[in-house]
């Protein structure tokens, strides 16, 4: 599996992302500071929390949906080919402070949102009449860019985090239909794992 | 579109006011601005400068310009001239105006000439849109709306802009129809805070609205609550217990509700306090209900904080409390009939039935019991309101409880005294009156204290006896009015039939009830008939009357009953229709089909019988006209007629012979008989195959081979057919003939034509032989050779021969031969390729069996295949043969 570890590239943010994870990202200067259109509000950490929740309360659903919509032999062997097997998924520690712990789920964030576009451009080909799921991924992706856009808002007015380093997931365009359905489904394993530790720890 | 009109006017004046001579087409004045917006209220100058080259040519200058707002002209005092080309117009303090500005000229002092124009619009700059405010409906995307302010007078855009933090929005750009409000185009993600505001532009400036920022979420709309149910519980008859299915947003925010509550009968609602309902919940359970009560439950939902909108309220949902108790002992009372027999007496205990708020449930039966002073009790359980026993004389106590399906009622406790009793304190001063439309009891109570009072009264009537009615009160009271209904029910029809009607009402109000209502009566009549009484149960509310009669009026109003009396409802009418709902089609559809039907039998009949019919009436006359001479035999001396005027010099026919020739049927069939079947068959299988099977094939092609049938057709026609006949000019049983005794003959046919038009024959032979006729001779000669040539020929191969005639050719030689009792022989072309053609030795000898039909159908296909050489008729039938 390749892997395009991006953390060679500096980035401040990837609000925009885009389905292939192949594609250049936007390179910020080192020395980029905060830009926001306006000031990010005082409920901040609250809003966070609740996408948060919002995110882990539609996670299993979303699962589920996923590996119905992709047909035997997905539902019945969810441990083999739907296990949260994702290798380079950014790490979390729960115990950080809350500038590493927004600092990591930026990460984790930026990298499921990549992941997700490149299941919802997949899933778009591979079941074309799951509108249902295709619905539930575009929601999802919005979400989850509107925490993407908290976090930098809290990062960047609070800490002053000019630059985060992300990494992008795997790049599914060149594989065969199984092996893009399998990729999604573990990726959404560890989505829905990943969140109920995320809804925690914040 | 300001901009396109400007350009249009321009360019008229371009090419109004220009010379293009081999030139390039050059306006002779300009105007100054060619921007025409003009503020309401501002000064407006224009300016017109004229060009040298229309000065010169038109002798103009300045002082020759006047302006023009449309047709008027501007007054002079608005003028001024700059210089000798320019002249200036103001419009101080300009109004409202969507005009055409013209700068003209005067030529040669007399003539009138715009040489340019500009459209002028005033208006206003848009104002600061203000109230912007934005709603999120959950599932839908999210719309904002706004103020616009003034009206601008001019094409204004408003654009709602948004955007996060840290990213901008595509603009949402508000509809020409609906500029106060826009839907953004994406979907909406909630605890994002966003920022909107409003720019408004139009030709005189541009202004945004206030900024609002906004987290969606407070800005939401839920779907309102889904009821899933109302469940009572055997416990607590005063509880319901409401669950429901809300937003899917409960997962992540929390929700307040707003539930309320009412019977079904009434009109307002209540409301659970909200401070019972302000957390995300899924149920909650109604106290303080009524017992064996319906209500219904309505409920919405909010965000909890307040922010955002409640939701629409949800859908009704009604559930009916459990049954208690009943809460009151019935009114109780009795009457003493007389019995003839000694020592004992009759008496009726009556009671009423409990109003539902007092019953409490389903009243199941009533248990009275009877005691006899110093003696034992008797229980009897009723259904009835009444119970006629026989008592002795003595004193008795009884006492009555309701039951329903939890238990019963407190007993109310009635004596019947002993049967010499004498009341000693009397009720006085019994006085009745009416007042607010019910009829009121007054009376002066005793001194003594008082369990309860008991009414009776009866309606005097010279229509009906006096029923006694009565009812309880309450031994503190003196004062009551008589409860029977305060209004009757309002009818009404439902469906009316030929022969029934289904009327229907609604339950009266609680408030006009005025009692527990018994029952309903129905009266009806005509207009002179005797009216009918039909007594409802009082559950029901739809009634059918049966065995109207049709396409009469009726006259219907209802009366509901309470123990006490009744009430007439007002009267309503209607008229049951002349015909029941589809007994129109019922009757004239059988009789339209069966017309039809005997329609078709009688088509089919004459079909069948067409021959026998056609006998009858319309004999076979031979029409001389269509003959041909090649049936004539050869050896039969030709019959010459120099003209017809010499046939019949008096122009009167003076006798008519019908002339059949029967086949021979002493020939045997020949074998290729069968072929022409199979011949007619390959005809009929190669339909559609037009053309083909070269040229010079028989039949070869659709067109000629139509030709080629008909031909021949007509050719054995008149094989067989006298071609003449002497025609009796006074018609056929009282048929009139034409005038035109004897008309000229279609045929060309060499004696024919010779002995009409000698002259022609040579030509007409010629051309015939030359063109269209000689083909088709070789052709049909090439056909009947080959049978005569090659007798051998194999049946498929003939089969082929033919096969590209079509059917309608063989259906049309068919019928012809079948049917065609009068032969109308075709061209003479036709007839002269016949004559020529001796292959129908082919079908020779050998006809048996199809003589006799031929016989009978018609005499053209006998001879076809029955006479091939000899054209001398063989048999004479129906009328006399003129030999020829």
């Amino acid at each position: 599996m390749k892997v395009l570890a991006a953390g060679v590239v500096p980035l401040l943010l990837v609000l925009h992302w885009k389905p292939g994870a192949g594609s250049p990202l936007p390179i910020n200067p080192v020395n980029a500071t905060c830009n926001t259109h306006h000031p990010c509000p005082s409920n901040l950490m609250s809003q966070i929390r609740s996408q948060l929740a919002q995110l882990n309360g539609t996670a299993n659903a979303l699962f589920i949906l996923y590996y119905t919509a992709q047909g035997e032999p997905f539902p019945n062997n969810l441990d083999k080919l739907c296990g949260p097997n994702v290798t380079d998924f950014p790490p979390f520690q729960p115990n950080g402070t809350e500038k590493v712990r927004l600092v990591e789920l930026y990460r984790i964030v930026a990298y499921l949102g990549t992941a997700l576009g490149n299941i919802t451009r997949d899933q778009k080909t591979l079941n074309p009449t799951a509108h249902s799921l295709h619905s539930k991924l575009n929601a999802t992706a919005d979400t989850l860019r509107g925490l993407l856009s908290n976090v930098l808002c809290r990062l960047c007015s609070k800490y002053h985090v000019a630059h985060v380093d992300v990494a992008y997931g795997p790049d599914t365009s060149g594989k065969d239909v199984f092996q893009k359905k399998k990729l999604g489904c573990q990726l959404l394993g560890k989505y829905k794992q990943v969140m109920a530790v995320l809804a925690q720890a914040f | 579109m300001f901009t396109l009109q400007t350009w249009i006017v321009q360019a008229l004046f371009i090419f109004l006011t220009t010379e293009s001579i081999g030139e390039l087409i050059v306006p002779c004045a300009h105007i100054h601005p060619e921007s025409s917006v003009v503020q309401l209220g501002s000064n407006f100058t224009a300016v017109c400068v004229l060009k040298e080259k229309c000065m010169n040519d038109y002798h103009v200058t300045a002082n020759e310009i006047f302006w023009k707002t449309g047709r008027v002209t501007v007054p002079y005092e608005q003028y001024a001239v700059i210089n000798r080309t320019a002249s200036s117009v103001t419009f101080p303090n300009i109004t409202l105006i969507n005009a055409l500005l013209t700068c003209n000229i005067r030529m040669f002092g007399q003539i009138n000439r715009s040489v340019y124009g500009i459209r002028i619009i005033s208006g206003l700059p848009p104002e600061k849109p203000k109230n912007l405010s934005c709603i999120v409906n959950e599932g839908k995307k999210m719309m904002c709306q706004w103020d616009p302010g003034r009206e601008t007078h001019l094409e204004t855009n408003y654009t709602l802009k948004s955007e996060w933090a840290t990213e901008k929005f595509d603009d949402c750009k508000a509809k020409r129809d609906t500029p106060t409000s826009c839907t953004v185009d994406y979907p909406p993600v909630y605890f994002v805070n966003i920022e909107v505001w409003v720019e408004a532009e139009n030709a005189l400036g541009k202004v945004a609205s206030d900024h609002i920022n906004f987290d969606p979420i407070d800005k939401v709309k839920l779907n309102p609550p889904h009821i899933l149910s109302v469940n009572s519980s055997k416990e607590l008859s005063s509880i319901l217990k409401l669950t429901w299915t809300d937003s899917r947003f409960k997962s992540f925010i929390t929700l307040k509700y707003d539930i309320q509550y009412r019977t079904k009968d009434a009109s307002t609602w209540n409301q659970v306090p909200p401070e019972d309902t302000s957390s995300t919940r899924s149920s909650f359970t109604v106290q303080d209900l009524k017992p064996f009560t319906e209500y219904v439950f309505r409920i919405r939902c909010m965000k909890e904080d307040g922010k955002g909108y409640w939701s629409d309220w949800s859908e009704e949902a009604s559930g009916i409390t459990y049954e208690d108790r009943p809460s009151k002992a019935p009114s109780f009372w009795y009457k003493i009939e007389p019995s003839h027999a000694h020592g004992t007496r009759s008496v009726q205990l009556k009671w009423k039935t409990l109003p539902p708020f007092e019953a409490n449930g389903k009243i199941l039966d009533y248990e009275v019991t009877l005691t006899k002073w110093k003696s034992h009790s008797q229980n009897y359980t009723v259904k009835d309101t009444k119970l006629t026993v026989n008592l002795t004389n003595d004193r008795y106590v009884a006492t009555l409880t309701a039951r329903n399906l939890v238990g019963k009622s407190d007993a109310s406790v009635l004596t019947i005294p002993a049967w010499d009793f004498q009341a000693t304190h009397p009720v006085t001063s019994l006085k009745a009156f009416p007042k607010d439309n019910v009829l009121w009891v007054e009376w002066t109570a005793p001194d003594e204290s008082v369990n309860r009072y008991i009414l009776e009264w009866c309606v005097l009537s010279d229509k009906s006896p006096c029923i006694p009615e009565w009812q309880q009160e309450d031994g503190t009271v003196h004062r009551t009015y008589l409860r029977a209904p305060s209004k009757g029910p309002t009818v009404r029809t439902k469906k009316v039939g030929k022969n029934e009607a289904v009327l229907e009402w609604d339950h009266l109000p609680i408030d006009a009830q005025n009692g527990f209502i018994r029952n309903y009566t129905i009266f009806y009549r005509t207009v002179i008939g005797n009216e009918i009484a039909v007594n409802v149960d009082s559950s029901h509310t739809e009634y059918t009357l049966s065995s109207l009669t049709s396409d009469t009026l009726y006259m219907v109003r209802m009366a509901a009953y309470t123990d006490e009396g009744g009430k007439d409802g007002p009267e309503f009418t209607f008229t049951t229709p002349k015909f029941a709902q589809g007994e129109i089609e019922a009757i004239v559809v059988p009789v339209c089909l069966a017309f039809l039907l005997t329609t078709l039998l009688g088509v089919l009949f004459c079909f069948n019988k067409r021959d026998l019919i056609k006998k009858h009436i319309w004999p076979n006359v031979p029409d001389p006209s269509k003959s041909h001479i090649a049936q004539w035999s050869p050896h039969t001396p030709p019959r010459h007629f120099n003209s017809k005027d010499q046939m019949y010099p008096d122009g009167n026919f003076t006798d008519v012979s019908v002339v059949e020739i029967e086949a021979n049927d002493k020939k045997p069939f020949p074998d290729d008989l069968k072929s022409l079947d199979l011949f007619k068959k390959e005809k009929v299988n190669t339909e559609g195959h037009s053309s083909g099977i070269g040229g010079s094939s028989c039949m070869s092609s659709s067109r000629p081979s139509i030709s080629s049938s008909d031909e021949n057709e007509s050719a054995q026609n008149t094989s067989s057919t006298v071609q003449y006949s002497t025609v009796v000019h006074s018609g056929y049983r009282h048929q009139v003939p034409s005038v035109q005794v004897f008309s000229r003959s279609e045929s060309t046919q060499p004696l024919l034509d010779s002995e009409e038009r000698p002259e022609d024959l040579q030509l007409v032979d010629n051309v015939d032989g030359s063109d269209g006729i000689l083909p088709r001779q070789r052709y049909f000669k090439q056909n009947c050779s080959q049978h005569e040539t090659s007798p051998d020929i194999s049946h498929f191969e003939r089969s082929q021969q033919v096969s590209s005639v079509n059917e309608e050719d063989f259906v049309r030689l068919k019928q012809q031969q079948i049917s065609d009792h009068i032969s109308q022989p075709y061209g003479s072309g036709k007839m002269k390729m016949f004559q020529e053609v001796p292959a129908v030795d082919a079908f020779g000898p050998g006809i048996e069996g199809q003589v006799e039909r031929f016989e009978t159908v018609g005499m053209e296909a006998a001879v076809d295949e029955g006479m091939p050489k000899s054209y001398l008729p063989q048999t004479v039938r129906r009328g006399g043969y003129m030999p020829q």
